[in-house]
């Protein structure tokens, strides 16, 4: 059965290799390679005040208020014991809870909806075998006229497209393995692509950086544009940010961005890295200036 | 009073004056000096480091003999971070958070493990191994993004 789904796994992710002895151990490894990809834990675990693993609880400090992350470890009262692989598929899929009832695209399941069946299933037999953590959740401090979650039903219809990501057969497979992990997995542009005034992501504008990212803050520009945004950086200064956190210059990664370096990027394989990497900078070059300084140009007293 | 000790007067009170105003002066330096000061030495900083990573990851062979220059230098840099974050410099163009003065003390322990990073690595660079030193330069480089993470913003909020 691993065998399998291994085989139609498309891009062999580097465990499948492995014989099929220690087939469960494989699964775990997988799963695990997987959530980290994905940055679930940047979210659902509370860091900042030694919360416990997935148990939730941080706060997301947005312009429509502030969302708590809820528990996702499998305790069957505060967490999602109770659910079974379908529901957590639907979540990630379609943004509905068990309940029927959508979830706010603060939850990045607009990204995480472009997974693979099979890397749905694997991160699901890795998330349900969690530490169960008691924790109950709180409930988010939405401003009045984004409490009512029916109404998210609009903003889907506008901006939700369902299905999991299609490979382009005029592309080479690392760049379809890179294009995979930074918009399906590694959800990139949830952060670095600017939204339109309802919170749809400007398609045009991929990466591009915006003013006000998802906690209100600046997000740079990553489209290799010249100027406004990486176009200096080579494949292997990616490569190195996405490692160690170091740009070209010597500064390094703040914020959230040294999170999803800490917590994602620096746990692919170097072959991964480098797919996202190229990926990045075959995009199309945008002209988006959102730093107001120009960087590395030099301080004059 | 004659005109000579008026003189005399004026000039004791000048000299007053200056007595007073020389450290108060040094102590208030422009803010945004400070600003621009301290990211000078931060660029310094990463201009070492980056400089150093390139040599040990072997991209620039021929600069092999400068590796110890660049690992001196970012030691002394990061010797004494805090200094360059005196009170009164949170104000400006600056990518310091508030952090940086309400949580003074995990600062300043990210800012002295730094420190003790930096020192292991060049003692790595004098021992010669370059597995040891890869190691050690991973290290001090988890210590800058460790503190940039919790201190540095992308760009402050106004
Ligand atoms: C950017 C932050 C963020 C990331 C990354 C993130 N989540 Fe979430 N997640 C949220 C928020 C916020 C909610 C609550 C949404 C709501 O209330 O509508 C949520 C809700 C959920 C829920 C529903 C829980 C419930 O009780 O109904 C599940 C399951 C979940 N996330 C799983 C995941 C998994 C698995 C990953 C990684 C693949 C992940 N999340 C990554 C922010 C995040
Ligand atoms: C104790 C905290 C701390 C440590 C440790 C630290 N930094 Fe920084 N760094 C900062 C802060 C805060 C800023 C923003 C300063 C400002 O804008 O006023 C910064 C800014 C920078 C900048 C940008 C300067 C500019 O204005 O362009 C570079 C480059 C940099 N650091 C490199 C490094 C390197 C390399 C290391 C490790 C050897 C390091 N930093 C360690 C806190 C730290
Ligand atoms: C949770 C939001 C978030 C996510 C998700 C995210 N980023 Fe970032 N990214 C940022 C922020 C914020 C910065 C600025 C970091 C700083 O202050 O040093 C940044 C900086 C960067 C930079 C450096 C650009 C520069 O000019 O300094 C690169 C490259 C980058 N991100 C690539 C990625 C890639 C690739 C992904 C997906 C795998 C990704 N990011 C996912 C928020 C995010």
């Amino acid at each position: 059965m691993l065998r399998r789904t291994c085989a139609v796994i498309a891009f062999g992710w580097l465990l499948c290799v492995a014989p099929a002895t220690g087939a469960a151990q494989d699964l775990r490894k997988h799963g695990e390679y997987l959530f980290r990809a994905a940055g679930c834990a940047t979210c659902h675990t509370n860091e900042k005040n030694r919360g416990a693993p997935l148990a939730g609880g941080r706060a997301l400090k947005t312009p429509f208020g502030v969302f708590y992350t809820p528990n996702i470890t499998p305790d069957p009262e505060t967490g999602i014991g109770r659910w079974s692989e379908a529901d957590f598929t639907r979540a990630l899929r379609a943004g509905v809870s068990p309940e029927g009832q959508h979830y706010y695209p603060a939850f990045p399941y607009p990204s995480y909806a472009r997974m693979r069946d099979e890397d749905v299933r694997v991160l699901w037999a890795y998330l349900s075998k969690a530490k169960p953590v008691r924790r109950a959740n709180k409930p988010h401090e939405l401003l009045w006229f984004v409490r009512y979650r029916p109404l998210l039903g609009f903003w889907k219809a506008l901006f939700f497209r369902p299905g999991p990501y299609q490979s382009r057969s005029d592309r080479t497979e690392i760049w379809n393995r890179g294009a995979y992990l930074a918009n399906a997995v590694g959800h990139c542009g949830e952060c670095h692509t600017p939204r339109n005034l309802l919170g749809g992501m400007k398609e045009r504008m991929a990466m591009a950086g915006t003013r006000a990212g998802p906690e209100g803050d600046p997000i740079p520009n990553i489209t290799p544009h010249k100027t406004s945004g990486i176009g200096r950086w080579r494949e292997s200064d990616l490569m190195e940010y996405f490692d160690s956190g170091m740009m070209p210059d010597g500064d390094f990664a703040g914020d959230i961005m040294a999170e999803v370096v800490d917590n994602s990027l620096r746990h692919l394989t170097q072959d991964d890295r480098r797919a996202i990497a190229g990926y990045i900078l075959s995009l199309p070059p945008v002209d988006n200036p959102v730093r107001k300084e120009k960087k590395n140009t030099d301080s004059d007293f | 009073m004659t005109k000579h000790d008026v003189r005399k007067r004026f000039i004791e009170l000048g000299a007053a004056v200056f007595a007073v105003a020389l450290p108060l002066g040094l102590q208030a330096s422009d803010p945004q000096d400070i600003i621009k000061y301290r990211q000078a030495v931060m660029k310094a900083n990463g201009g070492h480091l980056a400089a150093a990573g390139a040599i040990i990851q072997g991209k620039v062979d021929e600069h092999q003999g400068q590796l110890a220059e660049h690992v001196r230098a970012v030691q002394a840099i990061n010797k004494d971070i805090p200094a360059l974050f005196p009170d009164g410099s949170d104000l400006g163009e600056t990518k310091a958070l508030e952090a940086v003065w309400n949580k003074r003390a995990d600062f300043e322990k990210r800012a002295k493990d730094t420190r003790e990073k930096s020192e292991a690595l060049a003692k790595a660079v004098s021992g010669g191994d370059n597995k040891i030193i890869v190691a050690r330069l991973k290290e001090l480089q988890d210590a800058c993004k460790a503190c940039h993470k919790d201190f540095r913003k992308e760009e402050k909020k106004k």
